[in-house]
């Protein structure tokens, strides 16, 4: 019995000229203890989906669909009371994306960790709340007595683990990390990170770690789901995801992030920007940007397809994804298309076992090496 | 540098500022154009009665020298002596002050009160027909003169409602002397002294409700305000514990000048309510030539806004934690 | 309050074309702007009054328009006295027979002239006061801030009065009582502004290459802060006209110019507050709408320059 259940959820903004689809049919389910992680560009919808779950947005948004099953409750049948005083940090917590923004900076940081205890908790006395804070802030690396001090008087990594003591003071069962460490230098980044890890797994509490940055979920998460415009386009173990995902966008991914241990790697950005979520229409939201798209893709929306279990991938042309991913790797794939229109781009490895040149490798070296012949080069009038 | 360094560079710029506004009074009262003697001088005085007069007010002496007299006398609080009362201005201007402060400070705590909680509320419903009604009557209230607001005020709960009475301070034949809670906690007294103090506040409340709007707007814009909610807490405590609380700073700056405006006011509003304030005396004593309260009145309204300046400098600072002292 | 009123990359506002963006720009802002709208559409009103007022005589065409108001304002005894409001009189009379009506569409010119007279003379002053102060910085500063602090330290009723009682009341002294303090907070403002404004690399060009000082400060930065002088001088229209009607309400004001303010002070003097209805309340009335459609001008006037209030309603 999974801890979170969401079923096509579908959360809208209203905007000038109709509906902002944000989550638009995400269904996501998250065991007690495990760590997903939400990754996709910023505007994607990552965060508007987490924060739907505790139904924290502006005025202008509403769940227009879906539901969203906590440990047996339906989150979206219950009043704004009932959610404020059952599940809000008590069942499901938050950390911040900016630690230091998100503390009132007129009240010292124990006085909030109290205050939030004493709201949720009638029968603590201020005393017994204090106390927790001081072991909290002792467990998490900070001298107990700076609970009296201000925000503004901690640095971006302290206020941070500050941070994280606030989310963890009630002993959550869900906890909505956003960009915890995006803020802060990379030195700092890992230990934070650690740390995050180590109090999730002391109080077994699911995590949801939402993040652009591939290296961290692959060190912190169980499983990903990768979102874009939207929608969940796949999700599966975090190792499948990293090594072998089946979504272009997944393999675009990949490439934009450095790896250390790759000297020859180059960085392949993904062209063009996010889709424009107001009443979008039929077809699969990254054919505009997608190399691999076909006629299909732009009039068919795709639906999830289990391609092993637990892996989940909305995509036309998964099972085609062996051809695919080398053409991924390089930069002309990406860079050669126009995007937003229909032609199939230089399609890459398709026909050919993916050595299609892009005449930046072998530019001059035809001319020299005369017995070249073989060299696929020559190939090169076989592009479509 | 510390506090204690701060507060200390304060009060030497507020020594400071007090010297150059007393200067500003003897400059403003004795360079006149025209003869400056006349001010002070009678009609239907004889030449010898005017010699001896310039002679007792020290109007013979040259300039400097009644400088450092003028400056003795204001350390002193010897402001002279009333030419139509006859008595030491001190004695009639500190009970008038009393009185003004009271009417006035009504007036400035409703004000606030009122644009604090109405302006946060706003910010709060930002968008709603509330906030598009509250801007409006806010602008109303702002382009009011405070004499009109008054007449208004008169006309309806006074004229044509009889609710309140239409002058004064206290009913004719009431006490007048007695311990401050006699003269200033009697139902009579409040019931005079409630509409010149909501002239006051519906004048005043406009910069509050305002500004502690546009600056609730920009706080809850905030990641703290988000993650409050997130906590689960009230609305209302998300609303004025955290948001308002943050947004007040301002204000409190803001309530220095509204000081300096109040003690203007206070002329126009003691007029039509007939309040025994520092600002109607002040308008008679202009009016029948008594200069010695007319600058004694001045003296005092102008040191209130300094003072209260320097007092709002300082709260600031203390208010907000992350200040540092410069 | 951000002006940033440059959008070229060196931060400098040159050519007709930028100008004519903003003035589109500014228009824009106004279209979607109701009180904006009621304030300009008011104000308008405000002005065809005060001019057509009284009749214009055009000698060398021999012509007379007729002026709005249907008696001299002046004249006596047009009609009984105290009388309330009837079709001959629709404000009624005052205790000297005088037409209210017409004493009301004549105040309108006292007012537009106090007003805009008024509010340009304080915000020229204090205009030109922060720009040389925050130019030049160092001991100017320091001397002109402190005066600028202690101006804000005078109340400005009790130094109206004061300065009246001894220089006299007419017109002339009113405007400049009122002037000699407004000014103080268009100085802080500009002052702060322009701060800003020196660091910004079109003054460094400018300062290269070897633009004297009152060039710079008056060809390329005065520019730049004059919307903000705008929006000031918006606002100290309303201020002014409202120091103005106080002053003449106690007593204080030109006796020859019949201002609204003025007319309040003559009910109260005739001791005719209580039953005189329609004297008292139209003057009252003209005054807060004039200075309330100033003020909604002034608001909108401060969403043009600051982009970000457009979109907090």
């Amino acid at each position: 019995m999974s801890l979170l259940d969401i079923t096509d959820l579908k959360t809208y903004y209203r905007a000038e000229g109709g509906w902002v689809r944000a989550t638009d049919g995400v269904s996501l389910s998250i065991d007690r203890g495990e760590t997903v992680g939400l990754v996709g560009e910023s505007g994607s919808g990552k965060t508007t989906l987490a924060k739907s779950i505790i139904r924290l947005f502006p005025d202008n948004a509403e769940i227009h669909g879906g539901s969203i099953d906590y440990d047996g409750t339906e989150i979206t049948e219950l009043t704004d009371k009932e959610l404020r005083r059952r599940i809000r940090w008590q069942e499901i917590s938050m950390i911040p994306q900016n630690a230091m923004n998100g503390f009132d900076p007129v009240y010292t940081v124990g006085q909030q960790i109290v205050q939030v205890i004493r709201h949720h908790e009638d029968d603590t006395s201020k005393a017994a709340a204090r106390e927790r804070a001081r072991d909290l802030f002792d467990e998490l690396g900070i001298e107990p007595d700076r609970i009296d001090d201000y925000p503004h008087q901690f640095s971006g990594g302290m206020a941070q683990r500050a941070m994280i003591a606030l989310a963890l003071a009630l002993g959550p069962s869900l906890v909505l990390a956003d960009e915890p460490t995006t803020a802060l230098d990379v030195v700092i980044q890992d230990r934070i990170l650690e740390t995050i890890k180590e109090k999730q797994a002391e109080i077994n509490s699911a995590m949801i770690m939402i993040t652009h940055d591939m290296s961290v979920v692959s060190e912190t998460c169980d499983r990903i789901a990768v979102v874009y415009g939207g929608r969940v386009i796949e999700i599966a173990d975090a190792e499948t995801i990293i090594t072998n995902p089946r979504h272009p966008y997944t393999l675009g991914l990949r490439n934009a992030f450095p790896d250390i241990s790759d000297d020859d790697q180059e960085l392949i950005s993904i062209p063009g920007t996010p889709p424009d979520l107001v009443d979008p229409d039929e077809g699969c939201r990254f054919a505009p940007r997608c190399p691999f798209a076909e006629e299909e893709c732009w009039d068919v929306t795709p639906e999830p397809q289990e391609y092993e279990p637990g892996h989940l991938v909305e995509c036309h042309r998964a099972d085609e994804i062996d051809h695919l991913q080398a053409a991924a790797g390089k930069k002309s794939t990406w860079q050669d298309q126009e995007i937003g229109t229909r032609d199939a781009a230089p399609d890459g490895g398709v026909v050919d076992d993916g050595a299609v040149d892009d005449g930046a490798v072998d530019d001059g070296v035809v001319d020299a090496l005369p017995d070249a012949a073989a060299d696929p080069a020559n190939g090169g009038d076989d592009d479509e | 540098m510390g506090l204690r360094e701060f507060v200390v560079r304060r009060l030497v710029q507020l020594v400071f500022t007090f010297w150059a506004f007393f200067t500003l009074l003897f400059v403003l009262f004795r360079l006149v154009p025209g003869d400056p003697t006349s001010m002070f001088l009678l009609d239907g005085m004889t030449p010898e009665q005017r010699e001896q007069r310039i002679a007792e007010l020290g109007l013979d002496q040259p300039l400097h020298i009644q400088y450092v007299s003028y400056i003795e006398q204001l350390l002193t609080g010897d402001f002279g002596q009333s030419f139509i009362y006859r008595e030491p201005v001190i004695d009639i201007i500190v009970v008038r002050f009393m009185n003004t402060i009271v009417l006035m400070g009504t007036a400035l705590f409703f004000a606030y009160l009122i644009g604090v909680t109405f302006g946060a509320l706003m910010g709060w419903w930002r968008g709603s027909r509330f906030e598009r009604g509250g801007i409006i009557v806010t602008l109303i209230a702002r382009s009011s003169p405070e004499f009109w607001v008054g007449i208004v005020l008169l006309s309806v709960f006074v004229f044509w409602l009889g609710w309140f009475p239409s002058s004064g301070m206290r009913a004719t034949g009431g006490e007048l002397g007695g311990g401050f809670l006699q003269r200033y906690g009697s139902i009579d007294f409040l019931r005079h002294l409630f509409l010149p103090a909501l002239t006051g506040a519906i004048v005043y409340l406009a910069t509050p409700t305002l500004l502690m709007r546009s600056t609730m707007l920009d706080v809850l814009k905030a990641d703290f305000v988000e993650i409050k909610k997130a906590e689960g807490l009230p609305e209302m405590t998300v609303l004025y514990k955290h948001a308002a609380r943050n947004s007040v700073l301002p204000l409190v700056t803001v309530m220095a000048i509204a000081t300096g405006a109040a003690m203007g006011g206070s002329v126009v509003i003691e007029t039509v309510f007939n309040w025994p304030g520092m600002g109607r005396e002040m308008v008679r004593a202009v009016n029948t030539n008594d200069y010695p309260i007319a600058m004694a009145a001045f003296f005092l309204m102008g040191s209130v806004v300094i003072l209260m300046n320097f007092v709002a400098d300082l709260a600031y600072v203390y208010l907000d934690p992350r200040v540092e002292y410069e | 309050m951000s002006t940033d009123t440059d959008t070229t990359p060196q931060g400098a506002v040159t050519g007709l074309e930028k100008r004519i963006e903003q003035l589109r720009d500014g228009v824009g802002v106004f279209k979607g702007d109701r009180l904006g709208q009621i304030g300009i559409a008011l104000i308008l009103v405000f002005v065809f009054v005060g001019v057509f007022a009284r009749p214009i005589t055009i000698e060398f065409l021999n012509v007379t328009i007729p002026g709005l108001a249907p008696h001299d304002p002046n004249a006596r005894a047009v009609g009984g006295r105290l009388e309330p409001p009837s079709l001959a009189h629709p404000l009624g009379t005052t205790q000297l027979g005088r037409d209210v009506f017409s004493q009301l569409i004549a105040g309108t010119r006292v007012t537009l002239l106090v007003g805009s007279l008024a509010a340009f003379m304080a915000v020229f002053i204090g205009t030109n006061v922060g720009l040389i102060s925050a130019y030049y910085g160092g001991w100017v500063d320091d001397v002109l801030m402190r005066i600028t602090d202690i101006v804000y330290a005078v109340p400005f009723l009790p130094f109206a009065i004061v300065l009246v009682a001894i220089v006299g009341s007419s017109i002339v002294n009113i405007i400049g009582a009122i002037v000699l303090i407004l000014w103080r907070s268009t100085a802080r403002v500009i002052r702060s502004q322009v701060l800003s404004h020196k660091q910004r690399p079109y003054v460094e060009s400018a300062e290269a290459i070897g633009a004297s000082d009152i060039r710079i400060m008056y060809k390329h930065i005065l520019p730049n802060v004059l919307p903000l002088a705008f929006l000031y001088a918006a606002f100290a229209v309303g201020y002014a006209v409202i120091a103005e009607a106080s002053l003449s309400f106690l007593g204080f004001g030109d006796p020859n110019m019949l201002s609204w303010g003025e007319m309040i002070f003559t009910v109260y003097t005739a001791d005719a507050i209580r039953q005189a209805w329609w004297w008292v309340f139209p003057p009252g009335i003209a005054i807060t709408l004039f200075v309330m459609s100033v003020f909604f001008i002034g608001r909108t006037l401060e969403k043009v320059i600051n982009p970000e209030l457009r979109h907090q309603e």
